[in-house]
């Protein structure tokens, strides 16, 4: 009987896979990024560092001496405090001390102010409060600090905003009405991130990181990037990542073009190049977890999609590693197992920059 | 007349998400002498295959839409007999309580009246008592519950919970779905099934309701 080695499915539960079978599956989620996103397949040495690393004796595994990449983290400002159940630990702590936690205690390599609600719209009426956090945590901070927040579209329509629900109006096939909500909508969203962006970098932060792009669709994407390339020209030494909320832009207008290319349907090696047209310093491309499948289906995928991003990118990627992206399994706190043969995964094979 | 070919035709005319050019085949094969049954088989192959054509980027929401407009005004011109009676499958969908994440559940709502089913969206936030009503008020054979946040997964739970203790549960079939929800997450809470996008969900729903 072949050895067996504990795996995981896409959503966390424990399997055991024989190295035939590891093999047929990476494959098979190889051959599915090629299918999906036309990029080239991996080879057989791919296929087989794949393998070596999901079979490793470790409990946690780690990249090769040298290979170290800046690690990033989005909500980390408030995840020691959170305590309702979400992604937060529950100890009592201001946002200026999970910031400094995360720089002085956890080595993360950049840090974000970011807000409970994290998007963009809540914030503008307590923006000054933003400043005043922004000014006080750059006093005691060393590591780029920027404001993170979602762009997130959906707040701008009914019943968070003023504009009417496309999705209501596509389903009463009112065409012409709900890409002109989507149009209208984007305008808002692209003025309000200019907006607070301006604040915030008046108050002392070095840059913005946009995270979860285009989780409304195509018209969250022309907004970010548009808002992007505003913030480039008027702040030239700015940093800016653009982060993504799904593998592909949904379609949910499908005429909206930035820089003369149609955004809805978009892959991640699709992505690359209007984020860098935008002006942004760094790209977080996601590929999503197919929580069906299994731990090396959906490495070997992202790791697919991943590289042909790496290989057409000019700037750095960050990508997306976490619960239900980057091959890393659907579980509230991400298994130690998957996250590290992933990470390892990720930068050692596809040439990232950081995570 | 051969099949094949017309049947082709019909499937090539729902990939074109026109309506003038739906109409336009279906009149065809009409004029072909096919049945309407089999017209209407065409027609959703097609449909099958734009969802397709969705899941994989190379067609939008928007085109999903013309689609089934398409579809149904030609279908409006069919004769359709006895068939012509048959009750669409109902199916509620909503977001569950406490969570407002509106995006994925609206397209899975589309996707499935873009399918032939009747689709009451609930919307989001919605309390689980809605959804009891909503099932007794449109007779519903199946609900979808979506839920985008670890938080707010145990709603599905509790609709469920409300549907049996309301003596609905064997009436209907409930389909789970969004970010932090999977097929172990389903078959805990004894949902009757689990899907990953909206492409998945009419397949499911049509496996579990036709």
């Amino acid at each position: 009987m072949a050895t067996e080695y504990y795996l995981r499915m896409g959503d966390g539960k424990r399997v055991s896979m024989s190295k035939d079978k590891i093999k047929e599956e990476a494959i098979a989620g190889a051959g599915n990024a090629v299918d999906y996103g036309l990029v080239p397949d991996l080879s057989a040495d791919e296929i087989d560092k794949i393998i070596e690393i999901c079979i490793m004796p470790g409990k946690a595994v780690a990249v090769e001496f040298g290979m170290e990449v800046p690690v990033t983290h989005d909500i980390g400002t408030i995840r020691l405090d959170g305590d309702q159940g979400n992604s937060g630990v529950g100890i009592p702590s201001s946002r200026l001390v999970g910031m400094m936690m995360h720089e002085r205690a956890f080595g993360a390599d950049t840090m974000e102010l970011g807000h409970i609600d994290y998007s963009f719209k809540p914030v503008k009426p307590i923006v000054s409060n933003e400043c005043q956090m922004m000014e006080v945590a750059q006093q005691n901070m060393i590591v780029p600090l920027f404001y993170g927040a979602m762009p997130n579209m959906g707040l701008y329509y009914t019943p968070d905003g003023p504009f009417e629900n496309p999705g209501d109006l596509l389903k009463a096939f009112k065409l012409d009405e709900a890409f002109a909500s989507m149009e209208h909508s984007a305008e808002h969203l692209t003025r309000d991130i200019v907006w607070i962006m301006q604040k915030l970098m008046a108050s002392g932060a070095d840059g913005v990181n946009l995270d979860t792009t285009a989780a409304a669709g195509d018209a969250d994407a022309y907004a970010t990037l548009n808002a992007v390339k505003a913030l480039r020209e008027e702040f030239p030494d700015m940093y800016i990542e653009v982060g993504m909320a799904g593998e592909s832009i949904i379609g949910m207008h499908g005429m909206l073009e930035f820089e003369g290319k149609i955004l809805a349907g978009l892959w991640p090696h699709q992505q690359i190049g209007l984020v860098e047209k935008a002006g942004a310093n760094v790209f977080g491309p996601v590929v999503n977890t197919n929580t069906s499948r299994s731990f090396p289906w959906n490495l070997a995928r992202a790791i697919t999609f991943t590289k042909e991003v790496s290989k057409i990118s000019n700037i750095p990627l960050h990508v997306d590693m976490g619960m239900g992206v980057g091959g890393i399994p659907m579980l509230e706190t991400p298994p130690i197992d998957a996250v590290t043969r992933a990470s390892k995964a990720m930068v050692e094979m596809t040439g990232i920059d950081g995570i | 007349m051969d099949k094949q070919i017309v049947l082709d035709e019909l499937k090539k005319a729902m990939l074109s998400c026109k309506a003038d050019v739906i109409m336009a085949a279906v009149k065809s094969a009409v004029d072909a002498g096919m049945p309407s049954g089999e017209i209407i088989d065409g027609l959703a192959a097609g449909m099958t295959e734009v969802g397709d054509q969705f899941e994989r980027g190379k067609l939008f929401l928007p085109h999903v839409m013309m689609a089934a407009n398409g579809m149904q005004k030609a279908v409006e011109t069919l004769d359709m007999g006895e068939a012509g009676a048959t009750i669409k499958k109902v199916i509620i969908n909503g977001t569950v309580e406490g969570d407002v994440h509106d995006i994925g559940k609206s397209i899975v709502s589309t996707m499935l009246q873009s399918s032939g089913f009747e689709v009451h969206d609930l919307g989001r936030d919605v309390p689980i008592a809605k959804f009891i009503e909503a099932v007794k008020e449109y007779n519903a054979d199946m609900v979808g519950l979506s839920a985008l946040m670890t938080t707010t997964l145990n709603g599905q739970r509790d609709v469920i919970e409300l549907l049996k203790a309301n003596g609905l549960r064997d009436k209907v079939k409930v389909m789970v779905g969004g970010a932090p929800a999977t097929t172990a997450w389903a078959e805990k809470i004894g949902a009757d099934c689990y899907a990953e996008n909206a492409t998945e969900a009419v397949e499911k729903a049509k496996a579990l309701l036709l």
